[in-house]
């Protein structure tokens, strides 16, 4: 009633026109422009490259998916911390990427004893830290005491104490010589004092040391003795450093004098693939890490230089659970090895970046060996043939059965690099062809380090991997009696638990380079071919994608980038 | 009037208590340690025994679970949330340290989100054209439904990759806080509006009206003078709602502009099971939300008469 009313009286005002025709088109309008993306068109990484001399000044935008939760070099298990940390700080010695060599950095020469226990480096004495302090083997000292013990009282873990077990002291006989001391023989410390990865022993100046967890997330606190130190640093989004001015120390395996090129490097922390993408595509980036397998190919095509190298240490590896069903058989654990096509992995997950694993060790890692012609093959007949000789035979689903149980083999692995799914899933479907049924539980990183306290008894395998270029990682990773990769034990069947502690933990017994060849050979043998405790599958890699302008960005022996001898054409 | 006051406050006190204790109770209910998480993944069969309790001591999680609770409790009571697993860092400290951003970025959002219900509240009431009311009518749903997520990569796409007319990333100025508050309040606006053209609708066919087009008003008078005043007001009752689209939003949106913020940083916090963290921002969103209630509770009495009067007539159950 009352709107009929209404109605009248409204029918009888006069209309008015313009208004609800505007209101419309805008409403279309804006539903077309959020409904419509544009093509990119060719960006600014189309730019020509300069004459090849290294151009002074000019600032980096460099892009990745972490950021550093704290500066503190000495912490950290993300890239964006240890990448930071590589060009704040220097090491005692510089890992040769492509040969693996030890070469000198902080130290000019070391010598060590016989066992292996007592290290002495003979360090250089022109190096000062930002704030004008000497760097000396005290500095040393209290730098390594503090790495490995911690201090409860200041809230500072023991970052190190898993690089250097069984750290005793430092001796320091002069002001330039610095003696470190372990209770055992450890050959890979020697790397390790060159190790550039997560939790690194980069030097930091006795004022730091003092500091509190908390004080050190004052970026202008935390003191190096590196190419670059802090300008700011904002948690979640940037992290700005700007060139050491008098820095005359680099190791001289780079061939680089004096201070870096780069007046100054933005590491903007940026979570979103696409946006990483197209910031670079519009020119607010310079280079960025972390390029998806999926992105590389269209960001080449727009005319940016992808460069990449393989992560040294193991490859993603499957470790088999020796001591579960059904992985306790050993014909299960080959005919994993042999079951899965590695050519299909290649063509249809991996780039040209990333390579099919042919040892448990990466290629570049010294004592390499490569197995792809002899158990790391794909080969479903002599698998099935196995299989079958092992007393499992085909059940009415196509798995196999023995003793009333399915061969149903449980997986536990990360979901961090975006590659692992896929590449499971490609061996999960090779290996359901042979009868065996892989199941995959692929989750981040906490749910993970949840479920790993409960490998032993619940996992089949646990995929992962291991950064460290030195071949004693083997030692570190599959020892009974340090990482237990394969939950070796007395009920074990089959494998000589002994021989495995023995023959994994030579390499660290020796320095000799022929005698650690011989040694991380007999590992690969033992863990690859006698016991086939692991199959490895592909080799990751970090992949920077960058423009044209960009030169000189170095991955170092463990993948990790240094700064010192960037430069950028435009110096911009 | 006292009474009513008591209870609200009780009631508010409570929540923020609860959040806590809830916080507390689902983080050590998960399966991970957070000791765990400290160290690289790969690694952790290597660590040594030691290294973790060294790592467990400093940060109280040897304790009983109970007597932690009760430490962590009375600390809180102080404002003291402990220091971050992760970065060592005081809780307190590191809120405070990206509060900012994110207030800047949801209020700016509201405005807007405010502004676009607003619009098409008034557009829906005033038209006379059943097309432009239908179309309009349908934009909050269709707010609502666009993830956060994509409408913020569509964004980026067009105003910054193409045209490049704000930056992409980071927290730098005026300037890069435009796409995320557009992103932000696009979600936001959808329930407002909703509710908005409903009670714009229901109070434009009531009796007052019936009587101002008879004084001869026109339609756009009536709904600027008589509808708007009377139809915004139940907006204030889902304040709550609003401030809890913002927040789950701004996790969204502060991921994709990569900026700083809360919810980045409560994501990062839960991801890596950092306890100290998350019951600080916990807390912070628990004590946050119950104030709004609290003060929409208290203010609505005074923009209502009608409440008021039951109020200071009634028991306050009849609010």
């Amino acid at each position: 009633m009352v709107s009929d009313l209404r109605s009248s009286i409204e029918r009888a005002a006069p209309r008015r026109k313009k208004w609800p025709w505007g209101a419309g088109i805008v409403a279309v309008l804006l539903i077309a422009v959020s409904g419509f993306a544009l093509t990119r068109g060719g960006g600014p990484g189309a730019q020509a490259a300069g004459d090849g001399k290294p151009v002074h000044g000019g600032t980096l935008q460099f892009a990745l998916i972490d950021y550093q939760r704290s500066p503190d070099p000495q912490w950290g298990t993300n890239y964006a911390e240890s990448l930071i940390g590589n060009n704040i700080t220097d090491k005692l010695t510089w890992q040769d990427p492509d040969t693996g060599e030890i070469t000198p950095w902080l130290a000019k020469s070391w010598e060590y004893n016989k066992d292996l226990t007592e290290f002495t480096f003979h360090l250089r004495t022109d190096v000062t830290f930002s704030d004008g302090t000497p760097f000396d083997s005290a500095v040393v000292k209290a730098n390594f005491d503090q790495y490995v013990h911690g201090d409860q009282k200041l809230g500072i873990l023991p970052n190190g104490a898993t690089l250097l077990p069984g750290y005793i002291e430092t001796r320091t006989p002069d002001k330039h010589t610095a003696i470190i001391r372990f209770k055992k023989p450890l050959a890979s410390f020697l790397q390790a004092s060159s190790f550039t990865a997560n939790a690194q022993p980069g030097f930091l100046s006795l004022s730091t040391l003092k500091l509190s967890a908390e004080q050190r997330t004052d970026p202008k606190k935390v003191i190096g003795t590196g190419p670059f130190v802090y300008q700011s640093w904002k948690a979640q989004v940037s992290t700005v450093l700007v060139k050491r001015k008098g820095y005359n120390w680099s190791p001289p395996a780079l061939k680089h004098q004096g201070e870096a090129y780069l007046n100054k490097i933005v590491f903007s922390t940026i979570p979103e693939a696409s946006v990483r993408t197209g910031s670079l595509g519009s020119g607010a980036i310079d280079a960025t890490l972390d390029v998806g397998t999926t992105d590389e190919k269209s960001l080449a095509d727009q005319g940016f230089e992808i460069i990449h190298r393989a992560v040294s240490g193991t490859s993603i590896f499957f470790n088999f659970n020796s001591r579960l069903f059904p992985t306790n058989d050993i014909a299960v654990r080959k005919a994993i090895q042999l079951g899965w096509n590695r050519e299909a992995l290649k063509k249809t997950v991996l780039t040209g970046s990333y390579s099919v694993a042919t040892s448990v060790l990466g290629p570049s890692v010294s004592g390499y060996a490569d197995y792809s012609g002899s158990v790391l093959t794909y080969d479903p007949k002599k698998a099935e043939q196995l299989l079958e000789k092992a007393g499992w035979k085909r059940g009415p689903d196509g798995i196999r059965v023995k003793d009333g149980k399915k061969l149903v083999v449980k997986l536990l692995g990360i979901n961090n690099l975006v590659v692992n799914k896929p590449a499971y899933e490609s061996i999960q479907q090779d290996l359901k062809k042979i009868g065996i049924d892989l199941q995959l539980t692929v989750v981040p990183i906490p749910d993970y380090s949840a479920n790993v306290a409960k490998a032993k008894t619940d996992w089949n395998i646990t995929a992962a991997n291991r950064s460290r270029n030195d071949p004693a990682v083997l030692n570190l990773q599959y020892s009974p009696l340090l990482g237990n990769g394969s939950y070796l034990g007395e009920d074990s069947t089959g494998v000589d638990v002994d021989e495995v502690t023995k023959t994994l933990g030579r390499l660290e017994l020796t320095l000799d380079p022929v005698e650690r060849k011989q040694y991380a050979k007999a590992a690969q043998d033992l863990l690859l071919d006698k016991y086939a405790l692991v199959n490895p599958v592909y080799n990751p890699s970090q992949v920077i994608a960058q423009a044209k302008y960009v030169h000189g960005i170095i991955f170092d022996a463990q993948s990790r980038n240094h700064f010192v001898n960037a430069w950028k054409g435009n110096g911009k | 009037m006292l009474r009513y006051l008591a209870l609200k406050v009780g009631r508010a006190l409570f929540v923020v208590w609860a959040a806590f204790t809830l916080t507390f109770v689902l983080l050590f209910v998960l399966p991970a340690n957070p000791v765990d998480l400290l160290f690289d993944p790969a690694e952790l069969n290597t660590v040594t025994s030691e290294v973790r309790e060294q790592a467990a001591e400093s940060y109280g999680f040897n304790k009983p679970v109970l007597l932690q609770y009760l430490g962590r409790l009375g600390h809180a009571l102080t404002g003291d949330f402990g220091n971050s697993v992760q970065s060592g860092r005081s809780v307190t400290a590191t809120i405070l340290d990206v509060l900012p951003s994110t207030f800047v970025l949801a209020s700016g959002a509201l405005l807007l989100a405010l502004l676009i219900a607003f619009a098409i509240a008034l557009i829906a009431t005033s038209t006379r054209r059943a097309w432009v009311r239908n179309l309009v009518e349908a934009l909050p749903s269709g707010a609502v439904s666009v993830p956060v997520f994509l409408s913020g990569i569509l964004m980026l796409q067009v105003f910054s990759f193409q045209l490049g007319w704000f930056p992409a990333f980071g927290d730098r100025g005026a300037k890069s806080l435009v796409l995320p508050v557009i992103t932000l309040a696009i979600p936001v606006s959808g329930p407002i509006a909703q509710l908005l053209v409903r009670s714009f609708a229901t109070e434009f066919r009531s009796g007052y009206v019936t009587t101002s087009w008879a004084k001869g008003a026109t339609r756009g008078v009536i709904v600027v003078r008589d509808v708007f005043r009377n139809a915004s007001l139940p907006a204030l009752t889902i304040a709550g709602i609003t401030f809890g689209n913002l927040i789950a939003g701004s996790v969204i949106t502060e991921t994709v502009f990569a900026r700083q913020g809360i919810g980045r940083m409560t994501q990062a916090a839960i991801n890596t099971l950092d306890v100290p963290l998350v019951q600080g921002v916990v807390v912070l969103a628990a004590a946050s939300f119950a104030v709004i209630n609290l003060i929409v509770d208290l203010i609505y009495p005074l923009l209502d008469p009608r409440l008021r009067a039951t109020l200071t007539v009634g028991s306050p159950r009849a609010a």
